[in-house]
């Protein structure tokens, strides 16, 4: 009995091979092929994030070839773009019938006074509240946002110019959701600086930039200008980016008023919460 | 306690070298090096067989689990770990009575490689037998033995040489 209670303990490895082989083999057997168990598989939690950072990382070398093919698709959509616009222009279909602008109505009015110089530019339009124009409507050239409608008499209205510093525009980077406020300081009339612009906000120079559509005056996307130099905001928490403006201020004559027809809807929404 | 820590570490670090990069390489579509068995040679020579056995099961299991090959590794693993005392005792001259940590420099480079190519086999063997788990294609399986070994063993001697030099 003493000499069996020996030999068990000399050889008590054995007994732990002989269990953990039977145990491999019983996982072989039970769990290969059928997947009953996610536990020994890589969709536990364990492998499954590692596999997870892994892939994360992996993607990384692949962003090159995705570059490019967007690079290609861009170019393409471009030209695509370019086309529609021509055969818009050819059949004469006017601007407003596009389902983008389906709740905006379109005014042509001409620039009639504008200044360039002054700390707060203003211009003058040649239709006035007779003709429908209204405070609060937004003013396009054909390059861009030129201004908000301030004032208006009967037959002229003011519009507050991106060149002054009470206008204060909402926008966005094209392609993405980040947006900040666009403000003009007094000097340069071709460019003015988005503030506010978040940390993790992904942009490049020569990135466009384009109304975001939340302020109830412009659509969402009116080319607004391109991201020309990149600096940071004075506290440091945001960005501010050196816009340089699509539209040339200094030349402004046929621009068109935007009238978003639901634009006091969302006005008198936005108010009743305050 | 600080040997265990060291090990612990080695074996992350093989376990994930091994899932996420060396089950990858199918050279030719046979050889896949399996390095992580490289922490089973390792132990020295006067370890408990019941804990070195338990190492192989918990290592062997875990690339089971990346792999999603449940038991296969594990059993072989353990196998290798059952024998690698064995083999030790085996490739070392007899009289040495000292404990050591199986290297060229404790073992002779002869018996060493002797050693590695030896444990490297005996595990590739049963874990493409238990992968094939049949003898009808055998002139496959032997391919996948002989090449798997040739590259962990060209892995583990390229282990053996940087950690000497450091």
């Amino acid at each position: 009995m003493r000499n069996l209670l020996d030999f068990l303990i000399k050889y008590n490895y054995w007994f732990l091979f002989i269990l953990l082989e039977v145990a491999s083999f019983v996982l072989l057997f039970k769990y290969n092929n059928y997947q009953h168990s996610i536990f020994f598989t890589s969709a536990n939690i364990v492998s499954g994030n590692i596999y997870e950072l892994s892939s994360n990382v992996v993607s990384y070398f692949n962003l090159q070839s995705v570059n490019n093919d967007l690079l290609d698709r861009n170019v393409y959509l471009e030209q695509q773009l370019a086309s529609i616009r021509k055969q818009e222009r050819i059949e004469g279909n006017s601007f407003s019938k596009h389902d983008s602008l389906m709740n905006y109505k379109l005014y042509k009015a001409y620039v009639i006074n504008n200044s360039l110089t002054q700390a707060n530019n203003f211009i003058t339009l040649n239709k006035g509240s007779t003709d429908g124009i209204k405070p609060e409507m937004g003013v396009i050239d054909g390059n861009g946002v030129v201004g908000i409608v301030y004032k208006t008499s009967s037959h002229y209205s003011i519009a507050i110019s991106l060149l002054n510093g009470l206008s204060n525009l909402s926008c966005k980077i094209r392609g993405s959701q980040y947006f900040g406020h666009l403000k003009w300081k007094p000097g340069d009339a071709q460019y003015a600086y988005l503030e506010n612009l978040p940390r993790h906000a992904r942009f490049s120079l020569g990135d466009t930039i384009v109304t975001s559509g939340y302020s109830a005056v412009f659509p969402e996307g009116l080319m607004v200008g391109t991201v020309e130099d990149m600096l940071d905001s004075d506290d440091g928490l945001s960005y501010m980016l050196k816009i340089k403006l699509a539209s040339n201020f200094g030349t402004l004559g046929n621009v068109r008023v935007i009238e978003n027809l639901n634009q006091r809807e969302q006005r008198d929404l936005e108010n009743s919460i305050d | 306690m600080k040997d265990s820590l060291y090990r612990i570490g080695w074996c992350i670090g093989l376990v994930l070298l091994q899932v996420l990069i060396l089950n990858h390489i199918h050279i030719g579509g046979y050889a896949t090096p399996f390095l992580y068995i490289y922490v089973i040679l390792k132990f020295q020579s006067d370890i408990s067989r019941n804990y070195i056995l338990l190492w192989g099961f918990l290592l062997g299991l875990t690339v089971d689990m990346f792999s999603n090959t449940a038991g296969m590794n594990a059993g072989a693993t353990v196998f290798l770990a059952f024998l690698q005392p064995v083999l030790l005792r085996f490739f070392t001259v007899r009289d040495n009575v000292d404990v050591f940590k199986p290297s060229a420099k404790a073992m002779g480079s002869a018996p060493f490689i002797r050693y590695i190519v030896t444990g490297v086999f005996i595990h590739h063997v049963v874990l493409v037998g238990i992968e094939y788990f049949s003898f009808l294609s055998i002139k496959e399986m032997f391919l996948r033995v002989f090449f798997s070994t040739l590259l962990t063993i060209i892995c583990i001697w390229g282990i053996e040489s940087i950690r000497k030099q450091v």
